[in-house]
């Protein structure tokens, strides 16, 4: 029983780590611009399928091809915030979020009509776990681990110690007070934008080299990255790594006393509880 | 006398000429094309099968009209998305029966769509042809408006048992996806197997939108099963075939051939596939149905309909092709295994019995097919090698 739970914590971790990414992402918009961005679920499909196009037809390894991800994603979410979220922003926090799930699933129709609904695996080898005191861990999953640790050191590293980084954690802190201060909170927010989508796509690509990547992709996770980001605190950026490692281990625990079919229950159990018991979330919303 | 028109005659001349123009419009429609609806999944859960299907039913449609329709008139398919989901499905099967008039709707695939669908259609009378597996579909009061082309759930899951047994495996583990036939299959399994002297270790049934079931594996590889039936969609079962493969699994693996199909054995390493086999209903010989759309889901559907209305003598109406299609799916006929020969056959004054790409295509009373002979493959380096048809 404890190698069993150990196993679960381990898978859990492993999970967490990945879904930490896009709920960067997605608290980073909310703090910034503070709306709930639900279009970053097809950031994380496109982010996944420039990832697959930039391995299997361009031959990068996996390491590089998440840097196109990265990139694709990033403009993506910059050209559709710019052409769709920035008009209606003004019309208030509501209305933008609903227009963001317009636009996520006018995006994923997008992707469906490019590359049609197949499944598409990465060009990687496979191969078996290894065994660690008991424990099994894929080679792939250490791998993904090891790339969403390198991507969120250096978001943390970004906004601790670049001009930009810190003219980002102003404008989120108080967008006047920043404005006043000669911050161009327009080229904040595009870069915020450009950064949190581009996260997004990482995301998706590393959901997609474990698995296979389809353009439901990130709507499959989306609902995980929600709740990482409202259960860590909403707009905290460590919230969000704290929040997704809370439901990529509690999804895996839940296992002991649920049936596997009800592991969707954990992100919305978390929510509400959250919500209901501490709604600034673990770490709370001002925590950067 | 040159007299300008009053407002009043150009109305009344208005409404004359449209009124004989609504005449040859309506011997027209007697007459013109046969309108029938696809409404099959090409978004959603469903998407990696809706559109093969409707391309399967375009190609029978366009062999139909290629060799000059039914009785004459040319099939036009007017094709709608159940977006894999009940309340766009309905949406579009209102669309369909309100607003294209179609005799019948074809292709429902999952059995929550189907379900939500069906009602609709035996009100309105359309008939209604689906591929969903839930055995509860044909158990609705549906008074012969609804066949199914595939087997049922119980058909399928007995087939399945049969084979697991004799192939010797004595620790059978089901790992399902969540769907409506995943504990009917599962009860099914349990009891067939026993029959054989075998057993139902372990039973676990997967949400479909995991990105890993690691830890499912883990629950069914604890009770050392020697045969996996993976009993889920190709989307879910690609993740659980490479997860069983990193977990160090090595015994027998089998699965439905709509999950485990060639796209899949493309799309993972060879030595993820190996040795997997397959179950699918399929004709009793090497047919040229099955030849032309190998596992083309849903190009049954239009075959039957089509024939169906050719045999109530062009009768387009669903209440015509419920009360024929088992004149042309059954029975002493000829045997054919393509619409544009039975259409033929039909137009000579003789009686067909049509066989298609799933198999024989005899219904029950309550749209269910009698019985079927399945074909058996197992992957082998990435293809599959056909075992038997039996």
């Amino acid at each position: 029983m404890p190698r069993e739970i150990a196993q679960l914590v381990l898978n859990g971790l492993m999970a967490g780590t990945i879904l930490a990414v896009p709920a960067i992402g997605f608290t980073a918009i909310y703090a910034v611009l503070r709306f709930p961005n639900f279009a970053i679920a097809s950031h994380l499909t496109i982010g996944a399928f420039a990832g697959w196009l930039a391995n299997v037809s361009l031959g990068l390894p996996a390491a590089l091809a998440v840097g196109v991800a990265f990139a694709a994603a990033g403009v993506a979410g910059v050209v559709s915030d710019e052409l769709i979220l920035k008009p209606l922003r003004p019309a208030g926090a509501l209305t933008t979020a609903i227009a963001a799930v317009a636009l996520t699933l006018v995006l994923e129709n997008v992707i469906r009509f490019v590359f049609g609904n197949d499944l598409r695996g990465y060009a990687l080898p496979i191969r078996r776990d290894w065994q660690v005191a008991g424990l099994r861990i894929a080679p792939q999953q250490v791998q993904n681990f090891g790339m969403a640790i390198v991507a969120m050191t250096a978001v943390f590293l970004f906004l601790a110690f670049t001009r930009t980084g810190k003219a980002m954690r102003a404008v989120a802190d108080n967008p006047t007070l920043a404005s006043v201060k000669g911050i161009d909170t327009d080229r904040v927010a595009r870069l915020t934008t450009f950064v949190a989508m581009g996260l997004a796509g990482v995301g998706g690509m590393l959901v997609g080299l474990d698995t296979s990547i389809d353009p439901l992709t990130g709507f499959r996770v989306i609902l995980s990255v929600f709740a990482a980001a409202v259960v860590g605190g909403l707009g905290s950026i460590p919230g969000a790594v704290v929040g997704a490692l809370t439901i990529g281990i509690g999804e895996e625990l839940s296992l002991l006393v649920l049936a596997p079919a009800y592991r969707t229950v954990v992100g919305f159990a978390a929510i509400l509880l959250v919500l209901t018991l501490r709604p600034r979330g673990i770490l709370g919303e001002r925590a950067y | 006398m040159a007299q300008r028109l009053s407002r009043r005659a150009f109305l009344e001349l208005g409404a004359v000429s449209l009124a004989v123009a609504g005449v040859p419009a309506v011997a027209r429609g007697q007459g013109g094309v046969i309108r029938l609806g696809t409404l099959t999944p090409l978004t959603g859960n469903g998407g990696n099968y809706g559109p093969s299907m409707l391309k399967a039913m375009q190609w029978v449609a366009g062999e139909i009209n290629a060799a000059g329709g039914v009785r004459g008139r040319k099939i036009q398919l007017v094709s709608e998305d159940d977006q894999t989901n009940p309340e766009a499905g309905v949406r579009a099967a209102r669309k369909l029966i309100d607003l294209d008039k179609v005799a019948a709707i074809m292709g429902t695939w999952a059995s929550a769509v189907t379900t939500a669908v069906a009602p609709l259609c035996w009100e309105s009378r359309t008939f209604l042809t689906t591929v969903s597996g839930s055995d509860t579909i044909t158990l609705l009061p549906h008074q012969g408006y609804l066949v199914r082309t595939q087997p049922n759930t119980q058909l399928q899951g007995k087939k399945f048992a049969e084979f697991m047994a004799a192939q010797g495996s004595r620790r059978v583990a089901i790992l399902a996806v969540q769907a409506p036939f995943a504990l009917p299959t599962q009860k099914v399994v349990g009891e067939e197997l026993k029959k054989h002297g075998s057993e139902l270790v372990a039973a676990v049934v997967y949400d479909k939108d995991k990105t890993t079931y690691r830890s499912e594996i883990d629950q069914v590889l604890k009770d050392k099963p020697d045969m996996i039936y993976l009993n889920g969609y190709t989307a879910d079962v690609t993740v659980v075939l490479k997860d069983l493969y990193k977990a160090g699994y090595t015994g027998a693996k089998i699965a439905q051939a709509y999950a485990v199909n060639q796209k899949l054995l493309s799309a993972l390493p060879p030595e993820v596939t190996e040795g997997t086999w397959t179950i699918a209903p399929s004709p009793s010989i090497e047919s040229s149905a099955y030849k032309r759309l190998a596992q083309a889901l849903g190009s049954d559907d239009l075959s039957l309909v089509a024939l169906a209305i050719a045999h109530a003598k062009g009768e387009a109406t669903g209440t015509g092709i419920r009360d024929h299609v088992r004149k042309i799916s059954q029975g002493g006929g000829a045997r054919v295994d393509s619409a544009a020969e039975g259409l033929k056959l039909l137009a000579q004054g003789k009686e067909i019995n049509f066989d298609g790409a799933s198999g024989p295509c005899d219904f029950n009373e309550i749209g269910d097919i009698l019985d079927t002979k399945f074909r058996y493959e197992q992957a082998e380096k990435g293809r599959f090698k056909l075992l038997k048809i039996g």
